[in-house]
C-alpha cells in the first residue's frame, strides 16, 4: 500500500465522470431546496396576488419569512373597463365565480363541480355556510375535498381561488330537513337568510377581476360539464337553467325526473292582482296551494313543447337560485337579494325584479336541464 | 503501472470522448443559461423546483377562510384591529387631491387597518396619476405607521353626459340621472373593494375641507350600524360667513312620505329645490355650535360626505340604489333601505366637518360685480380726491389769506388778553383743527358716504337672494 494511489485515480476521473458529477449534484441540490409539495404552473403564479390583502377571487403568494418585517402593500390598479363579458368566455379568458350557500356537503355537488370544462384556473368558487352543528359538519368535508383537490390534484383539477365563509347570523330554522324547510310560514324568514346570506356572499368575494356570477345551489347533483358555456352562449344579463329531480317513479316502476324548481317565472294578471292587495311587507310565493298566481313556470315548460331545443329561450320575471349565471356587472351595479319585500318578492325572485328595474331583463333556458340531489 | 494505458483508448475513441463532453457541457450551460433568463419557461415548470425558479420563490395559497361573526365592528375597534375600508370616488378631482392626502396622513386610525380604495370615473384630469403617485409615496413613506393597508384604485367609465361643473351638477332637471349615476359609481367601486375582512366601510368625499382626525374613531364610538357627521360649509363674508351644506340627511317627514305616494315609479325626490316641499327635519339646520357634538339623531335619508357604515349593512345587500327605491336614490336610498332592514342610521347634528367652498357661477358673477363696484368706488374717490386738490389749488389764496387772518387775529387776541393765554389758546387750537380738514373734505366726503351707504343696501337683497339659491348648489 506504499504505491501512490493518488495519481492513477486523478487520471482515471475523466471530465465526463465530472460533468455527470456536477449535474447530478445540481438535480440533489434542487431535491433538497425545493419543498415537497407541488405547487402551481407559472402562468398561475404570474396572475397571483403578492400580498394576503388581496381580492380573494385570485390566489396569493404565501410570505417566506413569517418573521420578518412584511412590506406595506402595494398601490394595486384594476381597469373595469377592459373586463370584458362575452358570449365566448373561455377565448376572452373571463374569470367566472361560482357562489354556493351551502348547509349540507353533497359529494354529488363536487363532483360535478370538478366535472366543469370550462378552464379551472378561470374559476373561483365561493362558499358561505351558517355556523351551526350542520353547517361544522359540511365545512369539515368541504374542507377535506378542497384540500384533496387544489393540493394533492391534477393541475387541470385545481381552481384559481376558493373562499369560504362562516355566516355572521345565525339560520332561522334549526332544520335543514326538506319538510320543514318548504313549510309556507316558514319560508319568508328562512328566504330572508337565505337572501342575506347570499349578499354576503357575493359583495366579499365579487372583486374587480369577475366577468360571470354562477350561482349554483349545493345541491345541484348534476349538470352538462359544458354548464358555464352554455349559458354564457346566450349572452344574457341573467340566465337560469331549469332544475330538475331524478327519482324513482313507483307508477312506471323506472327513473323518472320532475321539475323541482318553481321560483323561474313569468308574471302574471293574477299574481299582481294579489300582490296589489297585500300589505307592504307581505310576499308572494311560489309552488303552494293556497296562493294560487297562475304565473307561467319554467318548470313546466318543457314538459308543454317536448323539450327538445336545449337552447329555446324565454323571458323571465322572477327567477331562482339553482343554476343561474349572472353578467358580474348586473350585481355591480346594484342587483341584490332583497331580504326583505322588494314588490313583495323576496331573495332570488326579489333579484330578478330589481334587476330589471336597472334595466337589465331575466331569461331562462326551459329545456337546459340541471338535477336536484334527491332525499 | 504508470505508464499503462488502456486497450480501448485509442487517439479516435479520445477524440469522440472529448467532442461528448464538450457537447455534453454546451448544453448544461445553455440550460442554466435558459433557466436564469426565463425562470418560466414551460419546458422546466414539469421540473419547476425550488432552487432555479429563483426570481419567484413562493407558494400559492388558493383557499381564503373568514368567519364573517369576527368583523361584526364594535365600539372601540381600533383596539380589536377591526379593519376599515375607506372608499372615495373621484371625479376630474385633481385639484382636491393634495388637500385629501392631507387629511389621509393625519387619520388617528391605525392606518395599516384601514384599506383605500378609489374609484376614478371620467376623468379628463391628471387625477389618477397623482393619485397614484401621493400613494406611491403613502406607502413608500419611511415612517412604518404612515403606510396603509391594502390599496386599490379602480378605473371605470360610465359615460357620463352630465357635466360635473357646480352650476349643471345642481340644477334640478338633472338630478334625478346624475344621482342614479353616481348610485352606480358608488355600488362598482364598493363591490370590487369589499372584502370579507373588513369591519366597517366609511365613504368619503374628496372635497372635504375641514374634518377632526379622529373622525373614523368618533363615528365608531356611537357603535351604530350608519352614522354621519353634520355638514357645513364655510362662506365669504358677504354670504353670511357658512352655511349647511349636505341637505340629504334628514328625517322623514308625513308631507314628504304623501308627496312619494303621488309620484310616479321612477321619480326621484330631492332635497333642497323648491319642486319638492318636504318640510324634512335636516340635520344640517339642526347645528348648535356649542351643543353636544356626541348628541345623536335618527335619520332616514343620509348625505354621502361622510358616511362611517358597519360592514354588514353592506354585506347584507344595502346598498346605494340606482334607480328610484321608495322614491329615492343614491346615499338618501341608501339610508332607506337600510332603515328597511332594520339597521340604526344616525346623524350628530353638533359634530361638524367643513366641506369645502366652491363658488357658484352666481357667485362668481356676483364676485365679479363687487370687484367692479369696489374699482368703480376707488375710482371715484380717487377722482373727488382729485376734485378737492383741484379745488384747493384754485381757491388756495383763500386759504392762505385765511390763514394769515387767523394768526393775525390771534397776535391781536393775544396782545388783548395776555392774562387769560392759557386757557384761549389750546381752545382756539381745538377750532383750527376742527375747521381745516372740514373745509379740505368738505367737498368729497357727502359722495363717498353715499356710495358707502350704496354698496350695503345694494348687497343686502342680493345676499339674501343668494342664500335662497344656495340651497340649490349644495350637495342635493
Amino acid at each position: 500500500m506504499a504505491r501512490p494511489m493518488g495519481p492513477v485515480r486523478l487520471k482515471k476521473t475523466s471530465t465526463l465522470t465530472l460533468a455527470l458529477g456536477a449535474c447530478l449534484c445540481i438535480f440533489i441540490l434542487c431535491f433538497l431546496i425545493s419543498s415537497a409539495t407541488p405547487d402551481f404552473s407559472a402562468s398561475r403564479k404570474a396572475t397571483a396576488a403578492s400580498h394576503p390583502l388581496s381580492p380573494p377571487t385570485s390566489p396569493f403568494r404565501k410570505s417566506s419569512s413569517p418573521g420578518g418585517k412584511s412590506k406595506p402593500p402595494p398601490v394595486a390598479h384594476y381597469n373595469l373597463n377592459n373586463v370584458t363579458i362575452t358570449s365566448n368566455p373561455i377565448e376572452h379568458g373571463e374569470n367566472i365565480l361560482i357562489l354556493t350557500p351551502m348547509a349540507r356537503f353533497y359529494q354529488g355537488y363536487w363532483d360535478n363541480l370538478l366535472k366543469l370544462s370550462y378552464p379551472h384556473e378561470l374559476i373561483t368558487l365561493g362558499f358561505i355556510l351558517p355556523k351551526n352543528k350542520e353547517g361544522n359538519a359540511a365545512t369539515t368535508e368541504l374542507q377535506k375535498q378542497i384540500a384533496r383537490t387544489q393540493k394533492s390534484g391534477p393541475e387541470k383539477d385545481r381552481f384559481k381561488s376558493i373562499i369560504i365563509l362562516r355566516q355572521d347570523f345565525d339560520p332561522p330554522l334549526p332544520s335543514q330537513d326538506e319538510g320543514e324547510r318548504h313549510k309556507m310560514q316558514n319560508q319568508k324568514a328562512r328566504r330572508s337568510a337565505m337572501a342575506k346570506a347570499r349578499n354576503s356572499l357575493l359583495f366579499t368575494t365579487l372583486g374587480p377581476s369577475t366577468s360571470w356570477v354562477l350561482w349554483l345551489d349545493a345541491d345541484i347533483i348534476e349538470s352538462p360539464p359544458t354548464l358555464i358555456q352554455d349559458l354564457a352562449l346566450h349572452d344574457k344579463p341573467l340566465i337560469a337553467a331549469n332544475c330538475f329531480q331524478r327519482y324513482f317513479n313507483t307508477e312506471k316502476k323506472k327513473m323518472d325526473e320532475r321539475p323541482y324548481d318553481f321560483n323561474n317565472w313569468q308574471d302574471s294578471p293574477t299574481a299582481q292582482e294579489l300582490a296589489s292587495k297585500m300589505g307592504p311587507d307581505d310576499i308572494l310565493l311560489e309552488g303552494y296551494a293556497d296562493m294560487a298566481t297562475y304565473r307561467a313556470l319554467m318548470a313546466y315548460m318543457p314538459t308543454i313543447d317536448g323539450g327538445t331545443d336545449i337552447h329555446q329561450e324565454v323571458p323571465l320575471d322572477g327567477v331562482g337560485g339553482t343554476a343561474l349565471l349572472v353578467k358580474a356587472d348586473v350585481h355591480r351595479d346594484g342587483a341584490m337579494f332583497p331580504a326583505f319585500p322588494f314588490y313583495h318578492l323576496i331573495e332570488t325572485e326579489g333579484f330578478a325584479k330589481m334587476a330589471k328595474r336597472l334595466g337589465w331583463q331575466a331569461s331562462g333556458l326551459p329545456n337546459y336541464k340541471v338535477y336536484h340531489y334527491n332525499e | 503501472m504508470a505508464r499503462f494505458q488502456p486497450r480501448g483508448t485509442t487517439p479516435a475513441i479520445r477524440r469522440r470522448r472529448r467532442l461528448l463532453v464538450r457537447i455534453g457541457l454546451a448544453i448544461t450551460v445553455c440550460l442554466l443559461i435558459g433557466l436564469f433568463t426565463w425562470p418560466s419557461a414551460s419546458i422546466f415548470s414539469l421540473y419547476s423546483f425550488g432552487l432555479f425558479s429563483s426570481g419567484d420563490d413562493f407558494q400559492l395559497e388558493t383557499v381564503r377562510y373568514y368567519d364573517l361573526s369576527n368583523v361584526q365592528g364594535t365600539a372601540r375597534g381600533w383596539e380589536r384591529e377591526e379593519r376599515i375600508l375607506l372608499c372615495v370616488p373621484l371625479r376630474d378631482a385633481e385639484p382636491h387631491l393634495s388637500m385629501f392626502f392631507s387629511h389621509l396622513r393625519n387619520f388617528t386610525y391605525p392606518h395599516h387597518l384601514i384599506d383605500l380604495a378609489f374609484l376614478v370615473s371620467d376623468s379628463k384630469d391628471r387625477t389618477l396619476e397623482v393619485l397614484s403617485n401621493n400613494l406611491e409615496m403613502i406607502q413608500a413613506d419611511e415612517d412604518d405607521l404612515q403606510h396603509y393597508g391594502e390599496i386599490s384604485i379602480i378605473e371605470k367609465d360610465f359615460g357620463q353626459k352630465v357635466d360635473q361643473d357646480v352650476e349643471s351638477r345642481h340644477g334640478f332637471a338633472a338630478q334625478a340621472s346624475r344621482r342614479k349615476l353616481m348610485a352606480q359609481a358608488r355600488n362598482w367601486l364598493l363591490s370590487a373593494a369589499l372584502r370579507p375582512y373588513h369591519s366597517w366601510v366609511y365613504w368619503r368625499d374628496v372635497d372635504v375641507e375641514t374634518a377632526p382626525f379622529t373622525i373614523l374613531e368618533d363615528l365608531m364610538r356611537h357603535n351604530k350600524d350608519v352614522i354621519v357627521p353634520n355638514v357645513w360649509r364655510p362662506l365669504p363674508d358677504w354670504l353670511g360667513g357658512e352655511q349647511p351644506y349636505d341637505l340629504n340627511s334628514w328625517q322623514e317627514s308625513e308631507t314628504a312620505l304623501a308627496l312619494a305616494d303621488t309620484l310616479d315609479e321612477d321619480a326621484v325626490i330631492v332635497e333642497g329645490y323648491a319642486e319638492y316641499a318636504t318640510w324634512r327635519p335636516h340635520l344640517a339646520y339642526l347645528r348648535d355650535p356649542y351643543g353636544d357634538p356626541d348628541m345623536e339623531m335618527e335619520i332616514d335619508g343620509v348625505g354621502g360626505v361622510s358616511i362611517l357604515a358597519k360592514a354588514k349593512v353592506f354585506r347584507h345587500g344595502v346598498h346605494f340604489p340606482a334607480f328610484s327605491f321608495e322614491k329615492h336614490a343614491e346615499t338618501e336610498g341608501f339610508g332607506k333601505m337600510a332603515r328597511r332592514m332594520q339597521f340604526s342610521v344616525v346623524g350628530l347634528p353638533h359634530y361638524t366637518i367643513w366641506h369645502m367652498y366652491e363658488p357658484s357661477v352666481d357667485d362668481i358673477k356676483h364676485m365679479e360685480q363687487m370687484e367692479q363696484e369696489k374699482l368703480a368706488r376707488e375710482q371715484e374717490e380717487k377722482e373727488k380726491a382729485e376734485k378737492a386738490k383741484k379745488m384747493k389749488e384754485q381757491f388756495g389764496d383763500t386759504a392762505s389769506q385765511w390763514e394769515k387772518d387767523k394768526s393775525e387775529m390771534h397776535n391781536i387776541a393775544a396782545k388783548e388778553g395776555k392774562k387769560e393765554t392759557v386757557e384761549t389758546t389750546p381752545k382756539n387750537k381745538v377750532a383750527d383743527g376742527q375747521a381745516v380738514p372740514v373745509k379740505a373734505a368738505g367737498a368729497g366726503e357727502p359722495a363717498n358716504g353715499q356710495t358707502k351707504e350704496k354698496a350695503p343696501t345694494k348687497d343686502a337683497p342680493k345676499a339674501a337672494q343668494e342664500k335662497g339659491a344656495k340651497k340649490e348648489d349644495r350637495k342635493i
